[in-house]
């Protein structure tokens, strides 16, 4: 049974949303990395066509596919990426060793992968003759599907097809295994070096004690800890709902919420400081560098059928209640309620933030702060429920 | 043609780490050391390694990219390692009985010629850099010898070149002290102290069939294409001594015995002797734990 026949079935809505979570997350990390659009979903595509071609087991191509998407997920958080840090390129680049090992742990998390996922995404990097990391592992030792999925991220990744595949070949028994270089070549030349798309098999994943939410407060911790915010996203999505709820929003609009607040910060993944580290959050120098981030984010999450919503809150959250902010100057009630939420609580957690460090003479409560920008940058039904919300925690 | 063994051990240093961190490990003794990579993850996170071996290009290497903090080659040194200096003279028959066997006339110039000035080297940190690196060639010319088809002819300075270039990356420095001492397995335990000591025993007689690619470097590295690598190993715990099953399974227990200052043993072994070692490490230890990601990779962690 080839993998394209055995990714036929098992699309239940469940299985679905979980793999478009998965897929979210992948891509989510790969944009971290500095990884172009659609990249992990050719690498997979291309690895599961070799795998093919090398004669793997249907189970090897399901974990090979998922790893190959979740590859990178360790690069979130990665000090060669994360915020403040300015390393020298060999610390930096023995940093980026880490992100296989980092990436492995995340995929044991996440229990309904494939088994071997985690362990593939672990000796992704591996060469054959041991100058891979991050275990310097050599020869049989090396499992084969990961030594497939190196050479796949070796073709994706190049600029030219045709020099790619001459580097492939050339390094035959050195960076690659004869037996991946091999099968890659015989993929090569059936399919022209074109690859074709293929569906995710939802089927390999198994079992039910990992949901999409559960995927994404993953991701959330993940992006916080990239942007040296941690538990930034909780506190968001805790104030944010609960602003939501004293408004009386639908069921549809807080869970929504909830989503944007907790994966906001992925705007700000390629920066190399976060927003209110940049200008303060009451700032009107901000709006553009806020409306960047927050269309940077938004374009991420619309990529996610599950987080549509989510996204044109995220992408509104820049926008001013008097009309002066970006991208769409949308004033009042013109801007979704959900969005003027999300922007509020971003900049109390800011100020919120800044009070709690800053040793500052200043010492005026971040409720009583934001409330100078009420009718302004603000909407001053959001800024009351805040306080009440704010008060309620204390 | 000379067999080169499919499966080899595989020890995942990132792995290792995870159960070091889990046991609140920060130092670690191994004693059958091997191709010291793995100490070398581990140095490089954070934890002070100490690893022992009989055989002395192990040991080289670990004083290459385990004990070497910051001493590098540039351009220029690895130059006057992978090719002829001129004004030197050199021994280039001194692999010559490999030729036509293993390699060819070429390579067999190449190997003595590196011999010689791998050993005019300045400190320990390059020549186990130079070595660790140019063991890379060997290893690909015999898988070539095997797949001639399907690897390239690479020059073979052009091959060392790369190779050492590749190993000077992996230098780095944990602020701790690192070591690495040619000795057998005992006087290694004994002679440290550390939070774990890690053992991945080797199997009963593998030293009669160690791997080509490691007694043929042993032998580059002593000089000698004649070497027999069961020297290294002749009144050693695990050479002939250990030979039959009730002399190995004492070397076992008296390595674990050995141990009792060591707050954590981690033993390395497979599902399929797995009953063979787990006797031994409870009566050593008053808890076990097994950990095992894989049948080939299972980890018997013993604590007090």
């Amino acid at each position: 049974m080839s993998l394209m026949e055995a990714s036929g079935g098992g699309s239940s809505p469940e299985s679905v949303a979980l793999g478009e979570a998965l897929t979210f997350f992948g891509d989510v990390s790969a944009f971290a990395a500095g990884a172009p659009s659609g990249e992990g979903e050719r690498i997979a595509a291309l690895a599961a066509g070799i795998a093919q071609q090398a004669g793997l087991s249907v189970s090897d191509c399901h974990a090979l596919y998922f790893a190959a998407r979740l590859r990178l997920a360790g690069a979130l958080g990665n000090r060669a990426f994360a915020k403040g840090e300015h390393l020298p390129e060999r610390a930096a680049r023995m940093e980026r060793w880490d992100i296989p090992t980092e990436g492995a742990r995340l995929c044991r998390r996440i229990g309904v992968l494939p088994k071997d996922t985690a362990d593939i995404v672990r000796w992704q990097a591996e060469c054959w003759d041991g100058t891979g990391y991050p275990d310097q592992l050599r020869w049989a030792g090396i499992p084969k599907p990961a030594q497939l999925l190196h050479v796949a991220v070796a073709y994706v990744t190049a600029s030219d097809p045709q020099e790619a595949f001459t580097e492939i070949t050339s390094q035959s028994g050195r960076a690659y295994s004869p037996e991946a270089a091999g099968a890659f070549t015989r993929w090569f030349h059936l399919n022209a070096g074109e690859i074709d798309a293929m569906e995710v098999p939802l089927e390999a994943l198994h079992g039910s004690a990992f949901a999409p939410a559960d995927a994404f407060a993953l991701l959330a911790e993940r992006i916080d800890a990239h942007n040296a915010t941690p538990g930034r996203a909780n506190r968001l999505a805790a104030h944010a709902t609960g602003i939501a709820r004293s408004m009386n929003l639908p069921v549809g609009d807080i869970e929504a919420l909830n989503f944007a607040a907790l994966l906001s910060g992925a705007g700000e993944l390629r920066e190399r400081e976060i927003e209110s580290a940049q200008f303060g959050a009451l700032a009107r120098l901000g709006i553009e560098l806020r409306a960047r981030n927050a269309a940077t984010a938004a374009d991420l999450l619309g990529a996610c059928p599950q987080l549509h919503r989510a996204s044109e809150i995220v992408r509104a959250r820049a926008e001013w209640y008097d009309g002066t902010g970006a991208p769409r100057h949308l004033r009042h009630e013109a801007i979704p309620v959900a969005a003027r939420i999300l922007g509020a609580v971003i900049a109390y957690d800011a100020l919120e933030e800044d009070h709690r460090t800053r040793i500052t003479e200043d010492r005026m409560l971040p409720v009583s702060r934001i409330d100078k920008a009420a009718g302004t940058q603000f909407d001053p039904a959001v800024l009351r429920a805040l306080a009440e919300t704010v008060k309620a925690r204390a | 043609m000379i067999e080169l063994h499919e499966r080899t051990r595989r020890i995942s240093a990132s792995r290792l780490e995870e159960l070091l961190q889990q046991y609140g490990c920060t130092s670690m003794v191994d004693p059958f050391m091997g191709v010291p990579t793995h100490l070398n993850y581990l140095k490089r996170h954070d934890i002070a390694v100490h690893g022992g071996d009989l055989v002395d290009w192990f040991v080289r290497a670990g004083e290459g990219i385990v004990v070497n903090d910051f001493t590098v080659l540039r351009d220029n040194e690895v130059a006057e390692i992978v090719e002829m200096l001129p004004g030197r003279i050199y021994s280039v028959d001194m692999f010559k009985a490999w030729e036509g066997v293993f390699f060819s006339e070429e390579q067999c110039v190449y190997l003595g010629v590196w011999h010689d000035n791998v050993r005019n080297l300045r400190s320990d940190g390059q020549t186990g850099l130079a070595i660790f690196g140019l063991w890379s060639v060997l290893c690909y010319w015999l898988q070539k010898a095997q797949q001639p088809d399907e690897m390239q002819d690479v020059p073979p300075s052009e091959l060392a070149w790369n190779y050492i270039r590749k190993s000077e990356q992996w230098v780095s420095t944990n602020l701790r002290r690192n070591t690495v001492r040619q000795a057998d397995v005992l006087s290694t335990i004994n002679a440290q102290q550390a939070d774990a000591l890690f053992i991945a025993p080797p199997a009963r007689n593998s030293f009669r069939t160690a791997d080509a690619r490691i007694w043929m470097w042993e032998a580059w590295w002593q000089g000698n294409p004649y070497y027999n690598i069961e020297h290294a190993y002749r009144d050693s715990l695990f050479g002939q001594r250990s030979a039959d099953e009730a002399g190995y399974a004492r070397a076992i227990a008296s390595v674990l015995s050995s141990a009792a200052e060591y707050p954590v043993i981690i033993l390395q072994t497979t599902e399929q002797r797995l009953r063979e070692f787990e006797p031994h490490m409870r009566n050593a230890r008053a808890r076990v734990d097994v950990v095992a990601p894989h049948a080939n990779e299972v980890y018997l962690i013993g604590t007090r």
